[in-house]
């Protein structure tokens, strides 16, 4: 035991072996899977999944008589891909939002504590347990994804990411459950701010975004681009398009002027989206031609557009649907410019998983003994 | 009983515990103010104080749980707080509130404890059954622990503080719920690991029970430590006895006649008396024996650590 220096409480806080991490995993899933009704809650999870691909399924078909059934397939796969997220997010916590401060009022954390075992073993066990269930809801989920993949519409790389990616995704929503039961002393508040921290980054950053985006609003001189009948004329003074016809008899075009406009000033606030595990779904997985009417396509166009800010010609005329022609030079660029940008999604995942590191980190640290202090109102034994 | 197992293994308890000045606080609330401690190998020390005098503290604080705020601690030769690891391979620690995973069976809760420890494999099995039959748990071994007596559950605690064969053995009111018979049993368990060399710390408020088991007693109040005594000698030395006879007036007639300052019988006709010790309570019988005065009993009134406690909180007053 030479290898042992006088730092507090030890040097082995952050190490793990695998030993131990079966030890802490298996005595987790034994101890609180025994005693959940998780058999009863995985059915009622298939039985909800398939209800809702069925009723998707069935709303489609009829929806999109005349549609290709391809495209019906991407559409119903990135629904239930969201679906699942946003539910997995909300059963995952069950696990570990607890499994800290819940052992600690059982009396049984300090009896983990006086082994041999490590903190970072006792919270990486605890994190693996959590996220080997959360994988079982997934794999439960997977016949519903494969559904909606079958249908045709998704490369199969699309399938994979976005499989890859929900499962990293339940494993961060896992870890700051763990993070915050190993905070709070009481399971009640850690579920809470558990489920508190989850919906700030899926709801609570997007509505922030909206929020703030009249604070990045302002009004600047641009090219417009807008429909006016072929007589008019452009008022500078009166910054308006003046036309002397009484009735528009005179076909309408689409002229340029230069004039004040309001510009939303998107690019500069568009990165408190990049976190959202709904958007780093949909960046991660583009169709082949970077388009496509399905939720996560547009989801990723919609952000990219936002991060690329409002563009140097504001064209109105891209309003009036017969005009397309007109404009599809301009759109055409526009999709170019998003085509080309970096991916965010490595920005938000690398995001999430600072988030779910920073929480195990903080659970390994909250484990260590001896304590000098203890969360109020707890006693060790 | 075959308590093979424990003689069996290896104990170095270096030099037991020993505590100097130990304080803990809690936020305003002084759990231990100033505890001194010594558990010397190969004894059994009784840790002995009335509710809330900080004994569960000062524990917490050997099994490497709390930190103290000051003082030296020593386990097995290791510091707890700077070398924590060191102190629980070799220490076994039983805790006051018994909390158990209640949906893993007997079995599977020290079998996990086995492997948390890090026994080999190949032996946690044999080990897990040796300690089942140990604490007589056997027929109870694949039952969940939800199910269990609490005298079940205090015996399935100590077959955990003992699954790593420890030098140092830390119990936290260890008797409480037990019967008779699994107190006796218990006795017999930590008596023999203390003669296999282990130091062993026993921590109640209830006298009685530790009378038999320690050797030792360390007296605490108020988280100070006032008194330590050696039990032998306290057995040794000057105390009250009860000697009863069936004719309780040829008794104080008797006792009058010796010289012998005794108290007024009571209503079993039991007389109470001084004496020096052991050797003066069997001159004494002889004596009462020789002038035909039926005895019945003469045995030391209260428990040895009972009269240490009384005679301690005596000198307080
Ligand atoms: N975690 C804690 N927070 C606050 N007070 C505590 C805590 N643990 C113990 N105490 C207090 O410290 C004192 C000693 O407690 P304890 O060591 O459990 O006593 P004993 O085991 O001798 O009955 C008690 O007054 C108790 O209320
Ligand atoms: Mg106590």
């Amino acid at each position: 035991m030479s290898e042992i220096v006088d730092t507090p409480p030890g040097p082995r806080t952050w190490q793990v072996s695998w030993t131990g991490l079966r030890t802490v995993a298996v005595l987790e899933l034994r101890q609180r899977v025994r005693s959940t009704r998780w058999i009863t809650i995985l059915v009622i999870w298939a039985l909800l999944l398939g209800a809702m691909t069925t009723l998707l399924h069935l709303a489609f078909r009829r929806l999109g008589q005349g549609g290709e059934s391809e495209e019906v397939g991407a559409i119903i796969f990135g629904l239930i891909v969201y679906l699942v997220l946003s539910l997995g997010s909300l059963i995952s916590p069950a696990l570990s939002a607890t499994s800290v401060n819940g052992d600690r009022s059982a009396g049984v954390l300090a009896t983990l504590q006086t082994t041999l075992l490590t903190p970072a073993e006792i919270a990486l066990g605890k994190l693996g347990a959590a996220w080997l269930t959360a994988l079982a809801f997934l794999a439960v989920a997977l016949p519903f994804l494969g559904w909606g993949f079958l249908d045709g519409g998704t490369p199969p790389g699309r399938f994979l990411i976005t499989l890859t990616l929900l499962a990293v995704m339940l494993l961060v929503v896992c870890a700051v459950g763990l993070g915050w039961s190993a905070i709070t002393s009481r399971t009640t508040s850690s579920a809470v701010l558990t489920y508190l921290t989850i919906t700030f980054v899926g709801v609570g950053l997007p509505v922030l975004f909206f929020m703030l985006a009249p604070l990045v609003t302002t009004t600047e001189r641009r090219t417009v681009r807008d429909m006016v009948s072929q007589s008019a004329v452009w008022d500078p003074r009166g910054q308006v398009w003046m036309s002397n016809e009484m009735n528009g008899d005179s076909p309408m075009v689409c002229r340029e002027s230069f004039q004040e406009t309001t510009v939303t000033h998107s690019e500069r606030i568009w990165w408190l989206l990049a976190g959202n595990p709904f958007v780093v779904l949909a960046d991660a997985s583009p169709m082949p031609d970077g388009n496509g009417d399905d939720i996560l396509s547009s989801i990723r166009t919609n952000v990219r557009d936002l991060r690329l800010g409002a563009p140097a010609v504001q064209d109105r005329c891209a309003d009036w649907g017969r005009m397309r022609a007109e404009n599809a030079a301009q759109q055409e660029k526009r999709q170019k410019q998003r085509q080309a940008l970096n991916a965010t999604w490595p920005y938000g995942l690398a995001v999430n998983l600072l988030l779910g590191t920073t929480f195990t980190a903080v659970a390994i640290r909250r484990l260590r003994a001896p304590a000098a202090k203890l969360p109020r109102g707890t006693r060790v034994a | 009983m075959d308590y093979a197992l424990i003689e069996s293994n290896d104990l170095d308890a270096g030099t037991g515990v020993v505590a100097r000045g130990v304080r803990r606080t809690f936020g305003d609330v002084v759990a231990v103010d100033s505890m001194d401690l010594d558990v010397p190998p190969g004894r059994v020390t009784a840790l002995v104080g009335p509710n809330g005098s900080g004994k569960t503290t000062l524990l917490l604080v050997l099994a490497t749980l709390l930190a103290p705020d000051a003082g030296t601690v020593t386990v097995a030769g290791a510091d707890p707080r700077t070398d924590p690891w060191e102190v629980r391979r070799r220490t076994g620690w039983m805790p006051d509130a018994f909390g158990t995973w209640e949906t893993l069976t007997c079995r599977e809760v020290l079998e996990t404890v086995a492997a948390a420890y890090r026994l080999p494999r190949a032996g946690i099995r044999a080990r897990v059954d040796e300690l089942l039959e140990l604490v007589h748990l056997a027929d109870l071994a694949d039952r969940p622990t939800q199910v269990l007596s609490r005298g079940q559950k205090q015996r399935l605690g100590l077959a955990r503080a003992l699954v790593h064969s420890p030098a140092v053995l830390l119990l936290d009111e260890p008797a409480s719920g037990l019967d008779p018979r699994s107190r006796i049993e218990l006795r017999g368990i930590v008596r023999d690991l203390a003669t296999a060399g282990a130091a062993v710390l026993v921590s109640s408020h209830v006298l009685a029970e530790l009378d038999t088991l320690a050797d030792r007693a360390v007296f605490v109040s108020g988280g100070c430590t006032v008194s330590v005594r050696d039990l032998d000698v306290a057995s040794a030395g000057p105390r009250t006895w009860t000697v009863r006879a069936l004719d309780a007036g040829a008794l104080e007639r008797a006792l009058d006649a010796l010289g012998r300052v005794h108290g007024d019988p009571g209503v079993d006709g039991a007389v109470e008396l001084e004496l020096t010790g052991d050797d003066d309570a069997a001159s004494l019988l002889s004596a009462l024996v020789h002038d035909d005065v039926p005895v019945v009993s003469l045995r030391p009134s209260g428990g040895v650590l009972e009269q240490a406690y009384l005679s301690l909180t005596k000198e307080r007053q």
